[in-house]
């Protein structure tokens, strides 16, 4: 046995060895593994027909090929990626958006709009469609499949059916012709494949050879080569059954690069430096968001970025701990990553072991793809929140214990990615301005993020999301969470069958062009500096002359009702993670005046004059804030305020603070009028000599119980100045001074509580029990003594002794303060402590809107009795005696004349 | 006494502000204090300027050696039993020889240069001492022979020639006046150009380590520019720190750690603290080799002696033969322990599968105290006997050697008498490798090994060799 394990390590050893002269010779880029699953067998590869393309040499259907084994036509009928809307498409003459996937959901960001049966003008057919969008079509779905379900290729060719014509570029409407196209079937290989040739195959598709798409994907990989005529296939990568051999193909499960493919940005070559293109929708993720997923350190890319030497953190943090995109956007069927939620159990039941086996689940895997709840995705809205979620993985209790005061709270109103995703360092588009066209037919456009165009030349700098309420679908949950805003302005119009419909972009460039160049009255009317060129500057209707000139060569080509519209469409932005090092962590970015939460956000630098952009409806961000104009730029201003939030540390109630302020200065300058007055009276009038005699006034018990509450409220309004403006007193730990806050507040309540029992117990709670009797005059005649008998000398119209401590004006005021004031402070303290237990408080009287500023309140009219009571207590024998009194126990009282 | 007492309400005070502060202090948030690394950094005497305090005049080595031994008593006998003075280690007991064997460059061989014995004339340039041409027992027996100036002299007025003795015109008055504690410079004179050259040996240690920047080495060219003995702390002329080569096992006692200033030092990741078990600090933090010069990865002594082919320093020496330098590479990862599994000494045979390891760390996935751990790995084709089928150490340097006569088989015979080994007479060369730990230029946190480094389709780590069923992220950790 013993030997056996020495050989089998000895073994080992040599194996390390002989692969650690590999890396000590060879230079140290490794070669990436194949990921190709060594389970999958060798296959036939066939034709739409069923037969092998090694005999037919026709092209590859997927579909057949790969539903030798899987279910494929469940798979299609399961991938909202292959349906893209069509199966939700019904037009609207209102509305131009006629389904809720890419096939109808219009855009302003890619403008052209896929005309309806109805439309008067054609903008894009569904063969143009498929061109334009080529690049973001698997296939199946609107590809191969008619508005009402028939198979394309079925359909009668008719020219003015926008499912079989095409816009030509003079203009001209002409019929297509699907059989000789072809359409393009569900390709499997675009998702399955480590480097399918998706370039090729875009390239079919834009070229209209739809049917080729399939096999265009293969092209490159020593597979298959395109002859004049027909495909010819390698012979040495099929096995003598006539199977592809699996290795040659190399069939796996999706990378983050195969979803790339579509989506946007993935780099996963950590050696190659990574650069991007500022705002191209070719990356859709990352030109509208600025998300990339990349392992890479930030500061290891090829971009010309701010301050990038600091950023040695990577682009995403999942992506660094190797997560893959499939890892969240699971197929909801797959037995290894099926979310089990316990509703759907019996009460009594923690786990159902009843699951898809693993075969099962490879034959029918379902391609409606868990997913979340994006604003710019629409499509499947049946598969919102499905994913798996930050709390699915993150335990944020434990995560943040220790050092996020009010952990829960924080949790009740913004969403993770808030604090973790705080900055984007890849450029997105902010203004897409279809209303103007540049010479080369693209819209004005601006980009944020980056001062210029190029991400290796010009500064990349980078922006803050903005932060907008996210409406959980689920849960119903609404949190802060980032958002980029991209606003587009646009002509529409109304056709000759009463439909509202984007201008299209054919008409737009016979108004603005005159063959390769503006035409001559565009160019008179923006170009201001005459040089013959339209510069992105000039390139706006900022004047109602520059628009009516449009309008007016727009409605000349007999399209009614020309407008301009705008809107702001909010783009989720939930990648570019950050861990904890890198997250927003400093209470004072959000707790201040200048807070993170209503950080404004840029909309256009420039835009069509008179143009206010409506966000975009029926997402689930609500825009509580406004839109600003600031010298024709226009901004994005979040108001807290409006989401019944508040912040502590930013928001204040003016009036509050006004009137607290006002109260505390007028009770300093009161008391100093006062003192100055019996100074100067003092001075006139001596005074005259009277008894005294030292009383044991205070018990031990009650000048501790007396010191401790000063000490308590004392700091407690040091501390809530802190919290209450921080950008005043930033020299201090927001964090420490908030658990000093709350730790003092129990404090005092417990020394309360405890006083009020000594107090009953003990009987002196009859000191705070006025006899009714006579009672308002004692009051008067008490506050005659403080406005004019103090000032001649005039003994205590009250005489004070351990029986009797407080005359009428102080025991009203105490039983005020101890017996109103006191506890309703310590209420709404601990109301608004427990928002983070109980959330329903948020609905009870306003919640924190509410109970804050009472708080503040009520702290304003402490602070001003302190100053008053402390003055008060130096009109005893001596000014100081009181206090003397209060710290010693003894205290010299004035004899009464009676005595 | 009375009049002392405090009043009584001061008690009160006190205990308001305990009942205060007391849970003011439990219930704030608390930021881990961390220990400072530079505070456990060995705290260093001034050293007494001798410029004033040597007198001369000095004809040898050794008559500067007395002098020093004048009041500096026990030096000498300090140094004599330390190996930077005997070349060998402490006996160990090997599994495969009867006989407990020492290792060292005194009577062992390596994959560079092979060995010194016979040729002490150009090998003892490094040793501590003078007076090699006396031979080994003579030399070592003398106290006077301990060379001081190698490593407290400075070396603009010092430097050493053949058998260990001054090169020739060195003024030993100006160098005897300039001792100081040694610095990089004494250090990296012998143990940068290691091999015959800068860099050639370790691939973490070479000249580039003079003026470091804090992205070569984070110790020595950071903030805190530490010196070589800040880590290899020194006691009575016992440096800490043992080479893996030169050793069988090594006791952690005798051996440098992160650890000794880098106490409980964890990353504020959890996830990067479980990497801790298995791996060692330097395999992240030394992402790569031989940063800035070159070290040698292979040397073909069985090319050497052509004549006609052009000498160049980095491909071809005629004396020494073929080489393959590399820079900025990613080193060897093995399940490491402190220990060699195995060192080959003078007299073993050669590995059955066409490789011999001159020495191959110990440690593996089942044993709980190895962590992967990066290894700069030098192989060469070096000469052996092909009737005894053991590795042979020819003479080069020495008269007579390979170095002058270009003769393999007189090599061997003179070695013969020296080395002790019989030579058949029939020589051929053999695949060696030679693992070196690798544990300086270690690199600030931001340029560590990241998750995808090692994980993922793009990882370095081969976790089948290593003895993992898959990539640990996925199959799990051991």
């Amino acid at each position: 046995m013993k030997r056996y394990t020495l050989i089998t390590l000895a073994g080992l050893i040599v194996l390390a060895l002989a692969l650690g002269i590999n890396a000590a010779l060879a230079a140290p880029t490794t070669v990436p593994t194949s990921q190709a699953s060594v389970l999958h067998p060798d296959f036939l590869l066939l034709d739409a027909d069923g037969v092998s393309v090694l005999e037919s040499g026709g092209t590859v259907s997927a579909m057949q090929t790969c539903g030798q084994c899987h279910d494929t036509g469940f798979i299609q009928s399961h991938a909202f990626h292959s349906d893209l809307g069509l199966s939700d498409y019904s037009p609207s003459s209102a509305n131009f958006d006629t389904s809720n996937g890419l096939f109808g959901e219009w855009n302003p960001l890619t403008y052209r709009f896929l005309s309806t049966g109805n439309d008067e003008r054609l903008d894009l057919s569904t063969a143009e469609w498929l061109m334009l969008n080529g690049s973001r079509v698997v296939g199946g779905g609107p590809a191969e499949i008619s508005r009402d379900g028939q198979p394309l290729i079925d359909l009668k060719t008719n020219k003015d059916d926008p499912e079989t014509a095409i816009l030509e570029e003079n203009g001209n409407v002409t019929a297509w012709n699907w059989d000789e196209s072809g359409t393009i079937e569900m390709n499997c290989f675009l998702c399955h494949l480590e480097t399918p040739n998706n370039d090729a195959r875009v390239a079919a598709i834009q070229s209209g050879e739809f049917g080729n798409a399939t096999t265009a994907t293969l092209l490159g990989l020593n597979i298959v080569s395109q002859t004049a005529e027909d495909w010819s296939y390698n012979p040495e990568i099929f096995n003598e059954n006539g199977e592809i051999k699996n290795e040659s193909l190399g069939i796996q499960d999706p990378t983050n690069e195969n979803c790339a493919a579509c989506h946007g940005e993935v780099h996963a070559a950590t050696e190659i430096p990574l650069t991007i293109n500022a705002c191209d929708l070719d990356y859709f993720q990352t030109a509208t968001t600025g998300q990339v997923i990349a392992s890479q350190k930030i500061s290891e890319s090829g971009m010309n970025l701010s301050n990038k030497a600091d950023l040695t953190r990577s682009w995403d943090i999942h992506a660094q701990r190797q997560l893959k995109c499939t890892d969240c956007h699971f197929a909801p069927n797959n037995p290894a990553h099926v979310l089990e939620t316990q509703e759907d159990n019996p009460d009594h039941l923690v786990y159902d072991p009843r699951k898809l086996e693993i075969g099962e689940y490879l034959e029918r895997p379902d391609h409606n793809f868990a997913r979340g709840v994006s604003a710019q995705f629409n499509i499947a809205p049946e598969l919102k929140s499905t994913m798996r979620r930050c709390e699915s993985c993150h335990d944020t209790n434990k995560s943040h214990a220790g050092w996020l005061p009010y952990n829960d709270r924080h949790m009740q109103v913004i969403a993770c990615e808030t604090c973790h995703i705080p900055e984007m360092y890849a450029p997105a588009f902010s203004t897409m301005d279809w209303t103007v066209l540049r010479l080369d037919g693209s819209a004005r456009s601006e980009c944020r993020g980056i001062e210029g165009s190029n991400t290796t030349t010009d500064l990349v700098t980078g922006f803050q999301p903005v932060l907008m309420q996210r409406e959980d679908i689920i849960d119903g949950k609404i949190l802060f969470a980032p958002y980029n805003l991209i606003t587009s302005f646009y002509w529409v119009y109304e056709d000759a069958n009463g439909n509202l419909r984007p201008v299209r972009k054919m008409d737009l460039e016979t108004v603005y062009f005159d063959r390769s160049n503006y035409s001559a009255d565009v160019l008179s009317a923006f170009d201001a500096d005459s040089d013959g060129k339209l510069s992105d500057e000039e390139l706006v209707l900022d004047t109602e002359g520059k628009q009516n000139l449009i309008a007016d060569k727009l409605e000349a080509l007999g399209l009614k009702n020309v407008r301009i519209e705008g809107q702001v469409q909010p783009y989720s932005i939930n990648h570019n993670v950050v861990d904890s090092t890198d997250a927003t962590s400093d209470c004072a970015t959000c707790h201040n005046t200048d807070s993170r939460v209503t950080a404004p956000i840029l909309l256009a630098d420039s835009a069509p004059t008179g143009v206010v952009p409506e966000f975009s409806q029926g997402v689930n961000v609500t825009p509580t804030g406004s839109i600003i104009n600031n010298n024709g730029s226009l901004y994005y201003n979040p108001v807290n305020e409006n989401d019944k939030t508040y912040i502590f540390g930013h928001n204040r109630v003016a009036w509050i603070d006004w009137f607290g302020a006002l109260l505390f200065v007028g009770t300093v300058f009161g008391v100093g009028g006062h003192a100055t007055f019996r100074f100067l009276a003092a001075r006139k009038l001596r005074r005259p000599n009277v008894a005294t005699k030292t009383v044991y006034m205070y018990e031990a018990y009650e000048r501790f119980w007396h010191w401790l509450q000063t000490a308590a409220i004392v700091i407690l309004l040091l501390t809530g100045l802190v919290i209450h403006r921080p950008d005043l007193f930033g020299a201090f730990s927001f964090r420490n001074i908030v658990t000093i806050h709350n730790v003092l507040a129990v404090l005092l309540a417990l020394n309360a509580l405890i006083s009020i029992l000594w107090h009953f117990i003990s009987g002196e709670i009859q000191q705070y029990i006025p006899h009714p009797y006579g009672f308002i005059d004692q009051m008067i005649a008490q506050a005659k003594y403080y406005i004019m008998g103090i000032f001649k000398h005039e003994p205590h119209p009250f005489h004070k002794s351990k029986q009797r401590k407080f005359n009428p004006l102080q025991m009203v005021t105490y039983i005020g303060l101890l017996g109103i004031l006191l506890p309703l402070q310590g209420m709404t303290g601990m109301l608004m402590w427990l928002v983070q237990k109980v959330p329903a408080i948020q609905t009870w009287f306003g919640g924190l809107p509410f109970l804050a500023p009472m708080h503040t309140l009520m702290a304003w009219l402490f602070a001003s009795f302190i100053v008053g009571h402390v003055y008060l207590t130096t009109t005893g024998a001596t000014p100081l005696e009181a206090m003397r009194g209060m710290v010693t126990g003894y205290e010299e009282v004035e004899v009464p004349v009676s005595e | 006494m009375k009049n002392l007492r405090l009043p009584s309400w001061t008690l009160g005070l006190v205990g308001i502000l305990l009942l205060i502060l007391a849970p003011i202090l439990y219930f704030l948030p608390r930021t881990q204090t961390k220990n400072d690394p530079a505070a456990y950094l060995p705290e260093k005497p001034i050293h007494v300027d001798h410029a004033d305090i040597v007198q001369g005049e000095f004809i040898t080595g050794q008559d500067v050696t007395r002098a020093c031994l004048e009041c500096h008593e026990n030096a000498a006998t300090e140094l004599m039993a330390t190996t930077h003075w005997t070349w060998e280690s402490k006996e160990f007991d090997v599994p495969w020889r009867d006989e407990p064997a020492t290792i060292g460059k005194a009577n062992q061989i390596n994959n560079f240069c092979i060995g010194s014995q016979g040729n002490e004339n150009k090998c003892m340039a490094c040793h501590a001492g003078y007076g090699w041409e006396e031979g080994r027992e003579v030399q070592q027996a003398n106290p006077e022979n301990v060379d001081c100036l190698a490593c407290h002299a400075d070396l603009g007025v010092y430097g050493k020639g053949e058998f260990g003795n001054p090169a020739a015109g060195i003024d030993l008055l100006a160098a005897a006046r300039s001792v100081r504690a040694p610095t990089r410079d004494n250090c990296g004179a012998c143990h940068f150009d290691g091999g015959g050259g800068n860099g050639v040996k370790h691939g973490d240690l070479d000249e580039s380590l003079y003026f470091p920047s804090n992205n070569l080495d984070v110790h020595m060219g950071g903030e805190l520019n530490l010196l070589c003995t800040d880590c290899h702390w020194t006691k009575d002329h016992q440096i800490l720190g043992r080479l893996l080569p030169d050793n069988y096992t090594i006791d952690p006692q005798e051996q440098v750690s992160c650890e000794q200033c880098h106490i409980d030092q964890q990353h504020e990741d959890e996830r990067i603290n479980t990497h801790l078990a298995s791996v060692a600090c330097q395999t992240c933090h030394i992402p790569a080799l031989a940063l800035e010069d070159p070290t040698k990865v292979y040397w073909d002594w069985s090319q050497a002696g052509q004549d006609g082919r052009e000498d160049d320093h980095f491909i071809y020496l005629k004396i020494k033969g073929e080489f393959i330098y590399e820079k900025n590479f990613a080193p060897a990862y093995l399940w490491f322990n402190g220990n060699n599994e195995y060192r080959y000494l003078l007299g073993d045979p050669l590995g059955k599968d066409g490789i011999t390891y001159i020495n191959k760390p110990a440690g593996g996935i089942d044993d709980p105290s190895a962590k992967v751990f990066p290894f700069k790995l030098h192989i060469a084709k070096q000469p052996y006997d092909v009737v005894n089928n053991y590795l042979l150490q020819p003479i080069t340097a020495g008269e007579g050697g390979y170095w002058s006569e270009f003769d393999w088989d007189a090599a061997f015979e003179l070695a013969e008498p020296v080395v002790g080994l019989d030579y058949s007479g029939e020589y051929g060369f053999t695949t060696t490798y030679m693992y070196y730990p690798s544990t300086h230029m270690v690199q600030p946190a931001e340029n560590a090994l990241q998750c995808e480094s090692c994980h993922g389709e793009n990882g370095r780590m081969d976790w089948v060799t290593l003895g993992y069923p898959g990539d640990p992220i996925e199959w799990g950790g051991r």
